[in-house]
């Protein structure tokens, strides 16, 4: 803003040269400032790497109870490698606070464990319902609230992620109610289950609105407008497509396995003798069975899964904004599938070193491919009343695997 | 004079800026106009967060929202350098590859030592576990495990089979008492719990074609008791499970299944050198107290006889048990020696269930 648009920068100055009022006739096309831009990403693996290795190095040292802040400082270098507009991205959460998360969330299933034992001692009288036992009592149950408290856990966790970022020294926040998410993620979910996954555009639009439409830059509200109806279409030719290349592949594999087996001139007891006993041989065919199955599932499955993905993430990042902000991504299959295979693969094959690659690779995957139009007006956004929860993750750390 | 960029903590304005020090104050303001953007006093300065995890820590008065962000390091270097509050700063972070080096040898060699700790150091350690709480363990599985059986509460068959496992146990230098219960029903087994509990089903018993076959089984699950093998057991799963989930860093559970499955077939591995620990040392302990050794061996040719397709051998690597034959081959002895049981006693424990 130049200091010649300031109300105030013509006074003194001649009476027909002071800013007139609004004279822009109706039908004038309205040009919104809609400057393209990207994020930039400058973290660098091998920091990555090293501020990894210490944290395992920690973990162990400590059997686990460093990993809230292990986890506190990886977030804080990711973050600030990352800016946009020319800001870089602050997290000020703190590893406490992790880790009263934690041992809140501890509570509340010793809490419950309590309350089994309640159960178990005056109700049942310390005889086995259906041959179910206290601890299989106990099991079962955490395993039933688990799966609706995850859910619970994965928005809470968005909220205190949010609440401890900052840009331009202004918090970000995540307004709702993460209760009411996790109820709504967990019928939507069992729905989509019992209609053999016919639901799952329903179920990614009515889960990503709560998780976009809720979220906040200061008191600047993102907004979603994103409708299930937009991509039932693309999502009913991926639905039966999955389904022949699902035929496809196992007709493929089994015809594959089969054969070889009466290549080699084994019978099923020979062949099962080979796995009981298995010599380095067995364990190198095995191991190229096993990989030229993944090839015909990653070459038939995974690429039509990445298309759908990859487009339904278009979409989701094209039907929101932020004030005038407007945002758009152009992710291809292709990227999807590394995004989605690759990492998986990097993980499984460094058995779990290589999880700051994936962090690393990721970044770089939104910096290259997310666009940002305009920017958001500075002075209309204020530092939110609300500072966020006082804790964080501890659902979420209990029941679910915590990303980044 | 250092270049930066300015965020008031009120609105999402930025400013380009310049801050220069003063003797007690540092001047944010505007380089274009000069107008001042903030004055902080030098002893309310304060670094969130440090160069080794930011790229650019934000300079920020204590407790403040505002941030005075200076992207150029020489210029970061130079308020350092005027400003002991901002020394954290300056700090160049030492290089990746050499920490990445460090870092990864300690990792290595504490696996390692984590590894060898549970692997070695639980043969150890484990008779060094109070008793009492090895006990109590025990005592829950019994107890979940009673819960829906019938235990067969006849005193003479009960005292009998206790008589001989406590004299064997002895025999072992085993000091503290042994508690064998009797479940109603099959199959045809006999397991140990930590803190010196043994459960036999009444259909071994019942199957037993003498008094030998069931002191053999007897005498084997005292070697298990003898050698701690259930709190080993217990210790090395938990161990490597724990291990497993440590290197995952707490961020995938792709390598926490992997090491599920390793942990499983390193489980069974231990299983297999536990049974044939507990089958030398049963046979041994027979044979030190003059009693006939031959019913263990006996036990499983005629297990053998039922089905001659030996599960254990078929699963290999996945069986809990060596092979039968293995075994047999083992623990095969002649039929000589007292029996372990007198003839009383014997009929007791054959109507320990009625």
């Amino acid at each position: 803003m130049s200091d010649s648009s300031l109300p105030w920068a013509g006074a003194g100055a001649k009476p027909q040269e002071q800013p007139r009022p609004s004279t822009t006739p109706p039908g004038t096309p309205w040009s919104p400032d809609l400057t393209p831009s990207r994020p930039i990403y400058d973290g660098r693996l091998s920091e990555l790497f090293a501020i990894y290795l210490r944290h395992l190095v920690l973990m162990i040292l400590t059997l686990g109870w460093s990993r809230f802040w292990g986890r506190t400082r990886l977030r804080r270098y990711l973050w600030n490698h990352v800016s946009i507009l020319g800001d870089r991205f602050e997290y000020r959460g703190r590893g406490r606070e992790l880790l009263i998360g934690f041992l809140l969330a501890l509570v509340m299933i010793v809490a419950w464990g309590g309350l089994m034992w309640l159960l178990w001692v005056y109700v049942l009288h310390e005889r086995p319902l259906a041959s179910f036992g206290l601890f299989d009592m106990f099991s079962l149950s955490v395993a039933l609230i688990g799966f609706p408290l995850a859910f619970v856990g994965h928005y809470a966790s968005l909220r205190y992620r949010f609440s401890r970022t900052r840009w331009r020294g202004i918090r970000c926040a995540m307004a709702g109610s993460a209760w009411a998410y996790g109820a709504s993620a967990t019928f939507l979910t069992f729905a989509n289950a019992m209609t053999g996954q016919l639901l799952t555009p329903v179920v990614s639009v009515n889960l990503a609105r709560p998780r976009i439409a809720n979220a906040r830059f200061g008191t600047l509200p993102f907004a979603f407008a994103g409708n299930a109806g937009d991509i039932y279409g693309r999502f009913i030719g991926y639905y039966f497509l999955n389904i022949l290349a699902w035929v496809i592949a196992a007709g493929i594999v089994f015809a594959a396995i089969g054969g070889t087996i009466e290549q080699l001139g084994l019978s099923f007891e020979e062949f099962m003798e080979l796995f009981s006993r298995p010599t380095a041989r067995t364990i190198v065919i095995v191991a190229a069975i096993a990989i030229a199955a993944y090839v015909v599932f990653s070459l038939l499955i995974l690429p039509l899964r990445c298309w759908w993905q990859a487009y339904l993430f278009r979409y989701l990042v094209s039907h929101t904004r932020a004030g005038g902000v407007l945002f758009a991504t152009a992710v291809t299959t292709r990227q999807m599938w590394g995004f989605l295979v690759l990492n998986y693969l990097i993980v499984l094959l460094t058995l779990g070193i290589g999880w700051p690659w994936v962090m690393h690779r990721t970044l770089r995957l939104i910096a290259g491919q997310l666009w940002v139009y305009g920017a958001p007006d500075g002075a209309s956004i204020a530092q939110p009343a609300d500072r966020g929860p006082r804790f964080g993750e501890g659902l979420l750390d209990m029941f679910d695997v915590g990303g980044v | 004079m250092a270049t930066a960029r300015f965020c008031d903590g009120q609105t999402a304005v930025v400013h380009e800026a310049a801050a220069r020090a003063t003797g007690n104050e540092l001047v944010i303001y505007r380089p274009s106009d000069s107008g001042i953007l903030a004055r902080w006093p030098i002893g309310e300065l304060d670094v969130l967060g440090d160069t080794l995890h930011e790229a650019v820590p934000p300079i920020a008065r204590r407790g403040g929202h505002a941030r005075l962000i200076v992207e150029d390091p020489a210029a970061r270097r130079e308020l350092a350098a005027l400003i002991p509050q901002l020394a954290s700063l300056a700090p160049v972070p030492p290089q990746a590859g050499r920490r990445i080096v460090g870092f990864g040898g300690a990792l290595v060699t504490l696996v390692a030592l984590f590894w060898g700790a549970i692997d070695i150091g639980t043969e150890y350690a484990a008779p060094l576990l109070p008793h009492t709480l090895q006990a109590k363990l025990g005592e829950t599985v019994l107890d979940e495990l009673l819960a829906d059986k019938e235990e067969c509460n006849g005193r003479a068959g009960n005292a009998a089979i206790n008589r001989l496992a406590n004299e064997l146990a002895h025999e072992a230098g085993y000091k503290n008492e042994i508690a064998v219960h009797i479940v109603e029903g099959g199959p045809v087994n006999a397991f140990t719990l930590p803190g010196g509990i043994l459960v036999f089903y009444s259909d071994l018993i019942d199957q037993a074609k003498d008094s030998s076959q069931v002191a053999g089984v007897l005498a084997h699950e005292i070697g298990h008791v003898v050698h701690y093998h259930p709190t080993k057991g217990l210790v090395r799963a938990y161990g490597m499970d724990l291990l497993a989930k440590l290197l995952s860093g707490g961020y995938s559970d792709i390598l926490a299944t992997v090491g599920t499955g390793g942990n499983l077939l390193w489980a069974l591995r231990n299983g297999r050198a536990f049974e044939r620990e507990a089958d030398a040392t049963g046979v041994g302990l027979l044979e030190k107290r003059g009693l006939r050794a031959d019913g263990v061996a006996s036990f499983f040719e005629q297990m053998m006889e039922k089905e001659p397709k030996d599960a254990a051998a078929s699963a290999g690597i996945w069986s809990s048990h060596p092979a039968t034959a293995e075994r047999i081959a083992a623990t095969k002895r002649p039929p000589t020696g007292k029996p372990a049981f007198t003839a009383a006693e014997w009929k007791a424990l054959r109507e320990v269930c009625k």
